[in-house]
């Protein structure tokens, strides 16, 4: 019997052009998806099914998208929880976060949660074995760890999976979408005003007491040219000293 | 959940006029959100005063050193000796009859208290400033809750919680919020640590938390969303996520860090921690490696290169001149047509830093090069240069690495 | 019956390279249509042949292995050979066959195969005792002895005829064997121009007729703009042979494996896995029913085997286990060298481009770095995924007018992506700079200025191309009359505003820099000073300027009048070397043994030039990222613009 596989999209946006696009993280979550053997993909997104951004995930191989037909702006949650809990998929795949609305994260949870399925975050890959998922999770620094969960089970992945597939034109366009008539969804509700961001700055790093260089530090890696400490030809011991010495003042290695 | 959890010995905190909080001038002023060594400039801004934040240490090689052991936020400072020293010096905080509850909960990778988890118990102690009890729920044992603004400590050791142990873990701080009723939770914003904790509990408790909060005040939170684009400001909700730097750690004053009783819990794991793969720095794809050692067309004795590199526990990476040689297989090429990397730590041996390469590392904060060219870009671009022969350095620092660690 | 028997051979000989010309004919017909002017192209044959084929061959090869093999020994040994061959079927019919002429035809055919001698005698010199390894072995190698065999017999056939010597008959020992030579020689020779080394006689002469780019032969500027996708065909691009449309598979069948592409081919030279000869030779291997290339005999791709390569008409052509490999595919540069170099007047490009357009819009299977960039393109209209607002950042200073915001410019200045880049921000400055030193006030598109698509189309991603091509053409067309002419210091937007929007619907007067830049200093508007320092300097032709373009004397004209004498590489001019980045090559960045821009670095290294001129901003950007040390890398306008300041 052929494994179901929900895997939910967005709709992204390019942080440059603010154009939309698909998702990064959810294009990862489908290449995770495609990448099982004889997986029945089920690619399901909740908004506006002429939405032509939603194609670039039917041009990775995909041959239907499902779109839940709610407004913009309309909160998911439900329409999504109705959907799959009709679908019963053994495993739901879906971006960590989307790039467009409140994006905070929290729907893999609640999805999880009102779905009865335990989830498990940041996954870089995953391999199937009766019944159950053995995960690989990515943690900072390049490490992972195994983990390992009953079916059905959510996945919610993030940039350390896969890099997507490229998405082809021909099948982008060849690709069919199915929309599906859901009952109105409530409208989505920002969790507060809403402002552009603002860059903060980082927090004063105290290389050093000159106020100069704690404004170019607080300026940042990309503005720091020239601001650093420079030992001329100094004896390969006091050079390693001074590596060291640096390495350990900022952490990256532990005394 | 397949039981309530319940939690014995534990007071709620007294909400009446007779429960007083007995106050300390010092605290004081930390409520009104101004830590220690922060001074309002001629302009009316908050201003650090860096002489509280670091101490100038002895003089060594004709150079001022600075001893930034005391500095907040770096990585050991409960541990560290010079602070134990300066201890007595410190003012103990008691609030011994809270009026309302905060909880923090650290991450505590490594069983230490990040300059992150700093930040949140920072972030706290500004919501509990109106005579409130900051509460540490910890998963293991942790130094420094006191340093970091804890007046309770609430420590779940049992082997439930250890490792990758989400669910328990929310259902022990949702057991803790049942029986405290705190009117803020506030965690670290890290994807699998407080960012996951944290949103277990917003859905089970069906509440929707401030997440990514950039800047977080008693009356305000900011949190970020809409990829990154947009800012809600929001009256702080009772569940919380902070960014790094959203507050800032406390300094300069203790609070108590009592224990408080641990409750007994019926928790579900449905999530089974298999532990950590097996890790080769070397087998880190560049574009996540934390720490990169790279080399150049400067760099002939390799087998000194990786063994520097593996002393430093280092992920290796190179120029293309080395990678299109051969010497290090493509897929380790940093810059504009190999990787874009961001580790906290850049470390180049024999790079010339044409454009294209410092392409690949324009995200790098420290970058560190051992050049024979004192006009090399990469040593322009270097926060520590070193214009030595590349052959001559790297055994020095294997050596005085391999020194270091046997001696210690 | 007897003295018939020559005539008889030469004849069925001849019907059986009929039925072989029959067969493979169907086999190009399983390509796709294509609007083909049969009767103008036939007439126009013998014109192309007299003059293109020969200005080609007529060429030397580039890189000569070995002394003497030079295009005009090329073009005397096919002259001799070719031409004695032609006359002498036509008299030994006559003679042999239909006994007409009498001694005086006779004694011609002597003439003719004393001429072919002549030719054969060069033949060999080519073939012996070494062969240069750009040509392949194989039947070619047995083609002058089958020359030779062809000569004696008839000329012995002939001798009776000629009244030389008694007839005699072929039914003794000698004549048998004899005979049997003759045979052979005629099974070689005239059969082989059905499926031998030969066919590239026939076969070139039906590709001239029915070439897929008439508008190439005699024009005056190179017909280089590539042509747009057909609007109806099931697939996209091409994936198998028979999705070529049927005189391309016609052209490919007339390569001779002459291997003057290969010598002229910048990705081969650095050891990338790619040989344009076997590329031809492979699609028409494939293009049979059970191809393979076991039987090809010359120089392999670099560091690829030969012998496991599978296809046929029907079956993809490009895969790891098909025909071609992808890294073969996708170390092309499209920088023309071979085109240009081609006697028999094939087009690589136009066949990589079409199975790259396949790879890319229906398989998704762009290598490396390349589907990044397109997605970029798709989302931020530029290469690099920075807004188009960005464009100008570096120019703040310099206050250039939006052209939204002025009546007319006589320039308009077309940034491209090197507005981006930090190197090539020098050369823009330096040409606004000159630009107002000579009282032109450009204006600029800003935001509304679009990635020209160069990038996107190379790649094979037609769609991204036409889309932004179609913006680009808008944004033009709504500022009709108000600009003069677009100038631009890249050869690729040259390219594809000049020569590729057209089919677009947008017409516009576009002028590379050094050309502008020539102009104004030849009408004195600019005044460089002459340059005194006496250092060597080379100059190194953009592909897409030169052999795209055309364009060689106004980078030239330009070094002069800044008085440099340019010290020419072995390769330049139309014959110029890629530097490597064309064709979207650094985004898809196949390995080889060195680097293209190395190897272009090491024919400065030649000239001993301390400084090598470019024209391009991806040239300078290849060529600085050679390895020190080299020649120093600048930009036609920086130098000019040093010079016209030296001069104040
Ligand atoms: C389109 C394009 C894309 C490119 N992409 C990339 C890319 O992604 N990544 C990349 O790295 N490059 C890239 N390059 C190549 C780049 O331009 C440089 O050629 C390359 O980075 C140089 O490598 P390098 O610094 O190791 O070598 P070199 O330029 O040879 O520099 C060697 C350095 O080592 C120093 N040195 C020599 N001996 C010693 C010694 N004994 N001890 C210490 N120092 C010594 C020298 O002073 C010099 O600074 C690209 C180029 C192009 C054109
Ligand atoms: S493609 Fe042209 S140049 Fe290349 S081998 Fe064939 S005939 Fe010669
Ligand atoms: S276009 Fe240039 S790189 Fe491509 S095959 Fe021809 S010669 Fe080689």
């Amino acid at each position: 019997m052929a494994l179901d596989i929900a895997v939910l999209v967005s709709v992204g946006r390019h942080p440059a052009s603010a154009r939309n696009r698909r998702a990064v993280l959810d294009a990862r979550a489908l290449e995770l998806a495609l990448n099982v053997p004889g997986a029945n993909i089920h690619l399901i997104h909740a908004g506006d099914a002429d939405e032509p951004a939603l194609r670039e995930y039917l041009g990775m191989g995909v041959e239907r998208l499902s779109v839940l037909g709610v407004p913009a702006h309309a909160d998911v949650l439900p329409v999504l929880v109705a959907h799959l809990k009709a679908l019963r998929p053994a495993l739901v795949l879906c971006g960590a976060a989307a790039e467009q609305g409140a994006g905070s994260g929290e729907l893999p949870y609640r999805l999880a949660a009102a779905l009865g399925m335990p989830i498990v975050p940041a996954v870089a890959g995953f391999e199937l074995h009766g019944g159950r998922a053995q995960l690989a999770q990515a943690l900072p620094r390049g490490r992972r760890r195994g983990v390992e969960a009953a079916l059905p089970v959510l996945l919610s992945v993030d940039r350390a999976a896969p890099e997507p597939r490229q998405s082809a034109y021909a099948r982008a366009q060849r690709g069919q979408i199915e929309r599906i008539a859901v009952p109105a969804a409530p409208l989505w509700q920002p969790p507060g005003e809403e402002q552009p961001a603002r860059k903060r700055p980082k927090r004063l790093k105290l290389i050093s007491g000159s106020g100069a260089e704690r404004m170019r530090a607080a300026q940042g890696a990309a503005a720091s040219a020239g601001k650093g400490q420079l030992l001329v030809q100094p004896e390969p011991a006091a050079a390693a000293q001074a590596i060291y010495d640096y390495l350990l003042s900022e952490g990256i290695l532990r005394g | 959940m397949s039981t309530t959890p319940r939690l014995r010995n534990m007071r709620r905190p007294r909400l009446e006029g007779s429960g007083r909080v007995r106050r300390d001038p010092r605290a004081e002023r930390l409520y009104c959100g101004e830590p220690a060594g922060e001074t309002l400039s001629a302009r009316g801004l908050p201003r650090r005063d860096p002489r509280a934040w670091y101490a100038a240490g002895p003089q060594a090689n004709g150079r001022v050193r600075i001893d930034r052991s005391q500095r907040p936020g770096s990585a050991s400072v409960a541990a560290s000796a010079p602070l134990r020293a300066a201890e007595p010096a410190l003012k103990t905080v008691v609030i011994a009859e809270p009026a309302f509850w905060v909880l923090a909960v650290p991450d505590l990778d490594d069983g230490r208290l990040s300059a992150h988890d700093r930040d949140v118990f920072g972030g706290a102690r500004l919501l509990a400033a109106d005579g409130g009890a900051v509460v540490a729920v910890c998963f293991g044992p942790a130094e420094g809750l006191d340093l970091a603004g804890a007046d309770r400590v609430l420590q779940f050791d049992a082997a439930v919680f250890a490792g990758y142990a989400p669910e328990a873990r929310a259902a022990a701080v949702a057991a803790v919020i049942a029986t405290l009723d705190p009117r803020h939770v506030l965690l670290p914003d890290t994807p699998i640590g407080g960012g996951d904790l944290g949103r277990r509990l917003a859905a089970q408790l069906g509440e929707t938390a401030a997440v990514r909060v950039q800047k977080l005040s008693a009356g305000e939170a900011i949190a970020r969303g809409n990829g990154g684009r947009s800012d809600y400001h929001m009256a702080p909700p009772r569940l919380l996520l902070l960014a790094p730097e959203a507050a800032d750690p406390l300094g300069g004053v203790r609070h108590e860090a009592l224990a408080l009783p641990v409750p007994e819990l019926d928790t579900p794991t449905r999530l089974l921690d298999r532990g950590l793969l097996a890790i080769d720095p070397n087998s880190v794809p560049l574009a996540e490696a934390d720490f990169i050692c790279s080399a150049g067309n400067g760099v002939h004795d390799w087998s000194a290169f990786h063994a520097v590199a593996a002393a430093l526990g280092a992920t290796e990476g190179g120029s293309r001149m080395v990678c299109d040689a051969g010497l290090l297989p493509r897929h380790r090429q940093v810059g504009a047509s190999g990787t874009l990397v961001d580790p906290r730590c850049y470390l180049a041996f024999g790079i010339a830093g044409a454009p294209q390469h410092l392409q690949g590392i324009t995200r790098c904060e420290r970058v560190i090069a051992v050049n024979t060219d004192l006009h090399a870009e990469m040593v322009k671009r270097a926060d520590l240069a070193i214009v030595q022969d590349a052959q001559r350095v790297m055994p020095a620092l294997t050596r005085l690495i391999e020194e270091k660690r046997h001696g210690a | 019956m007897n003295a018939l028997i020559p005539g008889l051979l030469v004849l069925a000989s001849l019907l059986a390279l009929a039925a072989l010309a029959v067969a493979r004919a169907a086999r190009w017909r399983a390509g796709r249509a294509a609007a083909v002017d049969a009767v103008a192209g036939l007439l126009a044959m013998p014109g192309r042949y007299l003059h293109d084929v020969h200005d080609a061959v007529l060429r030397d090869p580039v890189g000569r292995a070995k002394a003497g093999d030079t295009g005009r020994a090329a073009a005397r040994m096919h002259m001799l050979t070719a031409g004695g061959f032609i006359a002498a079927t036509a008299l030994i019919l006559a003679v042999h066959l239909f006994a007409l002429g009498g001694v005086v035809l006779a004694w011609l055919l002597l003439a003719f195969l004393a001429l072919m001698s002549a030719g054969l005698l060069r033949l060999y010199a080519r073939r012996k005792p070494e062969v240069s390894p750009r040509l392949s072995r194989g039947g070619f190698d047995r083609l002058p002895y089958a020359f030779t065999a062809f000569i004696v017999f008839f000329a012995i056939a002939t001798l009776p005829a000629a009244g030389l010597i008694a007839p005699f008959s072929w039914a003794s020992l000698g004549g048998l064997a004899l005979l049997a030579l003759g045979a052979w020689a005629c099974i070689e020779l005239y059969v082989g121009m059905g499926y031998g080394p030969l066919k590239h006689a026939l076969n070139g002469v039906l590709h001239l007729a029915f070439h897929p780019r008439p508008a190439r032969f005699g024009a005056t500027t190179p017909d280089s703009a590539l042509q747009p996708l057909p609007a109806t065909a099931e697939r996209l691009g091409v994936e198998q042979p028979r999705d070529f449309a049927w005189n391309r598979l016609l052209a490919f069948d007339a390569c001779v494996q002459c291997g003057r592409c290969e010598a002229a081919c910048p990705a081969f030279a650095a050891g990338l896995p790619l040989n344009p000869k076997k590329l031809i030779q492979d699609l028409v291997a494939a293009s049979g029913t059970h191809g393979s290339d076991l039987g090809y005999s010359g120089s392999p791709y670099p560091q690829r085997p030969v012998g496991s390569a599978h296809g046929a008409i029907d079956k993809p052509i490009i895969g790891s286990g098909a025909m071609i490999h992808p890294d073969t595919l996708w170390a092309c540069t499209t920088c023309r060298a071979c085109v240009y170099e081609c006697p028999m007047m094939i087009e690589h490009v136009d066949a990589v481009v079409d199975l790259r357009r396949f790879q890319t819009l229906e398989l998704g299977a762009t290598p490396n770095k390349a589907p990044a960039v397109l997605e970029e393109l798709k989302a931020t209209d530029t290469v690099c995924g920075r807004p188009t607002s960005a464009r100008l950042d570096w120019a703040a200073d310099l206050r250039l007018p939006l052209l939204a915001e002025v009546e007319h410019t006589e320039a308009l200045l077309w940034i491209g992506e090197g507005g981006f880049d930090m190197r090539n921000q020098r050369t823009l400055r330096a040409l606004v700079k000159l630009l107002r030193e000579a009282g032109i006030e450009p204006a600029v598109l800003g935001a509304e200025e679009l990635d020209c698509g160069d990038v996107a189309r190379r790649l094979g991603d037609e769609k991204t191309f036409e889309a932004l091509a179609r913006r680009n053409i808008a944004t033009l067309n709504g500022y009709a009359g108000r600009f003069a002419r677009i100038v631009t210091a890249d050869p690729h937007v040259l390219q594809v505003l000049g020569r590729e929007y057209p089919a677009l619907g947008g017409y516009y007067s576009v002028v590379h820099h050094s050309t502008l830049l020539a102009e104004l200093i030849e009408a004195g508007r600019l005044k460089p000073a002459a340059d005194d320092s006496g250092r060597r300097v080379t100059f190194h032709d953009p592909c897409y300027l030169g052999r795209y373009n055309g364009e060689v004397s106004a980078p030239r004209r330009v070094l002069k009048g800044i008085g440099i004498k340019v010290v020419e590489m072995n390769r330049s001019g139309m014959r110029s070397s890629c530097c490597g980045w064309g064709g979207g090559s650094t985004f898809t960045d196949v390995p080889g043994k060195r680097r293209i821009p190395d190897v272009r670095m090491d024919h400065v290294r030649e000239t001993g030039a301390e400084l090598v001129a470019v024209a391009c901003p991806n040239c300078a950007v290849m060529l600085e990222g050679v390895v020190q040390p080299r020649a120093d890398v600048a930009d036609l306008a920086e130098l000019l613009l040093a010079a016209v300041e030296a001069g104040k």
